[in-house]
């Protein structure tokens, strides 16, 4: 018997309802203590996967003893210097009934063996995991920045990945690929598409070229591929988008790769709403962007998400609370479990206007992969700076626009009176307060499991991985053996830095232009002559971001925003130590010091730059900062000699400028 | 701080001093030619003579000469353990703004680490020849303090040739090119290196064909009172080739002689004015009674010339 079309049926044709999605948190801080009890918190409350955040020196293969790991030990996620930390990290978590998505990418290879190992050491089926390491170099190279080795290198590490799970893990995603951090970079909806697509392409004719899979191996490694989806607030289109995800995945699958089989051409993704458009001011507001975003990604049955974690409400001022992290957890059961969203087949098959944006959204993305490939493919237009340049202009764009007010942003630059928020009461001013001390205790664990290792299966495991490396060999196992042996996060990566090399890309802010005009902007620019011809030269900026955070967007778009203005920037992008920083500004005798840091460690790197700079005789030199920055954290850095601090509120170029000449003027003036 | 001061304490290793001392040489204001004056003299007294052999890098965007010195500068490093180096990278400014983004630095190693290696960025203030207008200003001071002074510029065609008047020697880095792009810069830029790079040269086949297209093509070009440059093949991915540079660098020392050393002060003296009082300026200056003499001074003491003309239309 036939069901009315509003009734989802099963294969055997009864009525049904779907299975809600994967609920994840992204979550992990302090130590691996602190983050197992966290995660076993969140799934006590009907969390059903685990996202974990690495902090950065993890992310960036260093050991927390390294000098430039210091400041940055468990701020943005859990440090893991050993198995000795992941066997603390999951104690009294099942592995096999976990899907465990791990936010990571230079290490991904690492952090796998270390998943393994730990399985193994935990008489636990490898075969069993399930999960997902991160694992995308190319969205690290454009925008992301925890990249390690070059690109040649990466890919052939995320190769060898796939080889070694198809049927060791099979279950097990090796790589994400990501258009989430394309659209926080600045993409467009066609953008995102093409270019996620485009790094899918890149990594399968790898796999294909190397040779080492016949086809029925290599169409289940095309099932194999995921993708981490980013869901911003025009939800309308997000949601088109996703529908021409899907079409076009099964369309390049089929077309490119000949894959028979329908179920290994589906297209699988995760995703994490947008954090980019959380807002700083009123940010009780992020709660209803966060829940119309959910919408985006659930509400067309043929392209839901499989997995979503949802950011928090405040995430814009800092890390966010276990409650706020439970708050978004509690949309997602409302939306799952009281809503009928999961009882009917997709909503909007059939919809003339749904159908006709979908198709100029995937016309959009066919035209730009072509261009791609014709280019050579993702690897060449990594090189080229084509696709970071592109991203960059799409930033610059939508700056300008919500510059210029043709983009509302509720609270921001429209309705900008308030009631005070409530939520921002309480001890804690409704923020998370990183505990300083608990560095202590990782650089102690670290310590003993040096000390009690066996130095000699350690040296002899890190000799095989590089051999593996030199030789082209598969490097799965001898990780996992580093692993079994002790090996530090650190000395792995510096066994494969020994071979490999490091990586330093191309800036994409190259000959980038903003579309800023208008009086306001003319005044500064001849302010800014002004002060040339007082100076004897045009004043000179150093722009760079300290410490391993490498998201670097905003230091471009202000060092674009510098340029236009006016000032002659030196750019020195990501990682850098505060000494780099004082040696580029001492050598550049520049006027004034512009830092960026996302991490939550501006306190110590501020503080280490200043030292570096008095060791220079350069203390004089105003430094301004930028990033999210608590108010309390923002005015002991004031008292501390700070010039300005700019946090996302300032999200107005143009004032953010006339705020860093205005400091040059009084500097100027007082001689 | 006094010059003798400022660069006694440059001498002694204060990055500070040196960061100053080269914004002294890049101030527009009139009057900072006196302190530049005054800097150099203290130089003289200090015993420090010009002496480094300054070597022009020039090519288009995307030939990778940054890396390409980020590889010649390590291997510098560490085959002599005493030999110091200057870099200034100069890039376009925007003409809309004045303003700049200089990003050379991130790609040089050796700005970051080792302490016998001065990195300087310049922005080329809308000038063209592919230099700023104190290039050759600061090229003055660096001279004398440094061992080699690299100068990386920015550009294609005529534009480059200005590099070759303030380099001793000059060299041209490619990334493996179609012979209709040989054929193209055959007229400009072809007859000015010493050097002909030929970067990426691991792209091999593309590299292989470039290579000998090039090769006949300056046979060809070479009007005969020159000798046909070297072509190096190199790659800075692989290091290939940086060796060679290097055993360039010590069969070719610095330009010291005096009859070069005032046709290139000349050179620029007359830039320097035409750039301060327009061609009008200049061609009111050729007419002057002291022209021949200032002139005279300006091949002997640069800013001594730029002193007086400076002082006469103040």
């Amino acid at each position: 018997m036939s069901h009315p079309a509003h009734v989802l049926v099963d294969k055997t044709g009864q009525p049904t309802r779907d299975e809600a999605w994967i609920f994840r948190t992204y979550a992990g801080h302090t130590t691996a203590a602190a983050s197992n009890a966290l995660y076993r918190e969140n799934l006590s409350r009907g969390q059903t996967g685990l996202s974990i955040a690495f902090d950065l020196p993890t992310q960036c293969g260093y050991s927390s003893a390294h000098p430039i790991a210091r400041p940055e030990i468990g701020k943005v996620g859990v440090p893991v210097n050993s198995l000795d930390d992941f066997h603390v990290l999951f104690d009294q978590i099942p592995l096999a009934k976990m899907n465990t998505s791990m936010t990571i990418n230079g290490t991904s290879m690492w952090l796998l063996a270390l998943y393994i190992a730990l399985a193994r050491e935990r008489g636990e089926n490898p075969r069993d995991l399930r999960g997902t390491t991160q694992n995308d170099i190319i969205k690290e190279y454009l925008a992301r920045g925890t990249y390690i080795f070059p690109p040649e290198a990466s890919l052939r590490i995320t190769a060898e990945m796939y080889e070694y799970c198809l049927d060791e893990v099979p279950n097990f995603n090796p790589s994400n690929v990501c258009s989430y951090h394309l659209q926080e970079a600045g993409a467009t909806p066609a953008q995102e598409l093409a270019f996620a697509l485009i790094t899918a392409i890149g990594l399968l004719d790898q796999l294909r070229d190397r040779g080492r899979l016949d086809q029925d191996a290599f169409d289940r490694v095309v099932g194999r591929i995921s993708f981490f989806v980013n869901s911003g607030i025009r939800f309308v289109e997000e949601m088109c988008k996703m529908r021409a995800f899907t079409a076009l995945w099964d369309e390049i699958t089929l077309e490119r790769y000949g894959v028979k089989d329908e179920k290994y051409r589906r297209f699988r993704y995760g995703v994490q709403v947008n954090s980019l458009g959380l807002t700083e001011s009123q940010p009780e507001n992020n709660a209803w962007r966060i829940l119309i975003e959910a919408l985006g990604v659930t509400l067309s049955r043929d392209a839901r998400c499989r997995a979503l974690q949802l950011p928090a409400w405040n995430e814009a001022l800092s890390l966010p609370r276990a409650w706020d992290q439970q708050w978004s957890l509690r949309l997602q059961q409302i939306l799952a479990y009281e809503t009928d969203l999961l009882e009917y087949p997709d909503l909007f098959d059939g919809s003339p206007v749904i159908q006709s944006k979908v198709e100029s959204l995937m016309r959009d993305a066919r035209e730009e992969i072509d261009r791609i490939l014709a280019m050579g493919g993702v690897k060449q237009s990594i090189d080229s700076g084509y696709m970071k340049t592109a991203l960059v202009r799409s930033m610059s764009e939508r700056m300008r626009r919500i510059n210029a007010g043709e983009q509302i942003v509720v609270g921001m630059n429209k309705w900008k009176d308030a009631l005070p928020s409530p939520l921002l009461g309480g001890e804690d001013g409704g923020l998370f307060h990183v505990d300083r001390e608990a560095a202590a205790g990782v650089l102690a664990a670290l310590q003993t499991t040096l000390a009690r290792r066996d130095e000699g299966r350690a040296q002899a495991a890190l000799a095989a991985l590089k051999q593996a490396a030199i030789s082209g060999e598969s490097m799965m196992e001898p990780s996992i053996e580093c692993a079994l042996a002790r090996v530090t996060t650190g000395e792995w990566a510096d066994a494969m830095r020994s071979v490999f090399g490091e990586y330093r890309p191309a800036t994409g802010i190259d000959g980038q232009k903003l579309g800023l005009t208008g009086e306001r902007v003319d005044s500064l620019r001849s302010r800014l002559q002004t002060l040339t011809d007082k100076l004897g030269h045009r004043p000179r900026i150093v722009i760079g971001k300290p410490g391993l955070d490498g998201h670097s967007n905003g230091a471009e778009v202000i060092a674009v925003a510098a340029r236009h203005v006016g000032f002659d920037v030196i750019y020195g992008g990501i990682r850098l130590t505060p000494e780099d920083i004082a040696r580029t500004a001492v050598e550049e005798d520049a006027d004034m010091i512009g830092i960026s840091i996302l991490s939550g460690s501006h306190m110590e790197l501020t503080e280490q730059l200043h030292g570096s700079l008095v060791v220079q005789n350069a203390g004089d030199i105003p430094v301004v900062v930028g990033g999210i920055i608590p108010p309390d954290d923002a005015a002991v850095l004031i008292k501390r000699g700070i010039r300005a601090v700019f946090t996302p509120s300032d999200y107005e170029l143009i004032e953010v400028m006339a705020r860093m000449t205005a400091i040059l003027e009084e500097n100027h003036a007082a001689g | 701080m006094q010059p003798a001061e400022l660069i006694a304490s440059i001498r002694a290793g204060d990055r500070r001093a040196l960061g100053r001392a080269v914004t002294v040489f890049e101030d527009a204001r009139p009057l900072a030619v006196h302190k530049r004056r005054e800097l150099l003299s203290a130089c003289d007294a200090q015993n420090l003579p010009p002496r480094a052999h300054v070597v022009g890098i020039t090519g288009t965007p995307g030939a990778g000469k940054s890396t390409l010195i980020d590889s010649l500068i390590s291997q510098l490093l560490r085959d002599s353990p005493h030999r110091t180096i200057a870099v200034i990278a100069v890039d376009p400014s925007s003409a809309q703004s004045g303003g700049s983004i200089l990003g050379d630095r991130t790609r040089i190693q050796g700005a970051r680490t080792s302490q016998r290696v001065f990195f300087r960025s310049q922005a080329s203030s809308l000038a063209l020849g592919g230099l700023s207008r104190t290039t050759f200003a600061v090229c003055r001071l660096l001279e004398r303090l440094f061992d080699l002074v690299l100068l990386e510029t920015v550009g294609v065609g005529q534009n480059e040739i200005e590099v070759c008047h303030v380099a001793h020697h000059t060299w041209l880095v490619m990334p493996p090119l179609g012979g209709d792009h040989i054929q193209w810069m055959k007229a400009g830029i072809m007859e000015i290196p010493d050097v002909l790079i030929l970067n990426k040269s691991d792209q091999s086949e593309l590299a292989r064909r470039s290579y000998h297209s090039l090769r006949s093509a300056l046979a060809l070009a070479q009007p005969g009172f020159r000798s046909v440059p070297p072509i190096i093949r190199t790659s800075a991915l692989t290091g290939s080739g940086v060796d060679e540079l290097v055993t360039w660098l010590s069969d070719n020392s610095a330009k010291q002689d005096a009859a070069e050393r005032q046709s290139r002060s000349r050179y620029f003296f007359q830039r320097w004015l035409v750039d301060e009082y327009g061609r009008a300026g200049w061609r009111q200056f050729e007419q002057q009674p002291d022209y021949s003499n200032v002139m005279a001074l300006a091949s002997e003491d640069f800013e001594g010339a730029q002193a007086k003309v400076t002082t006469a239309l103040a």
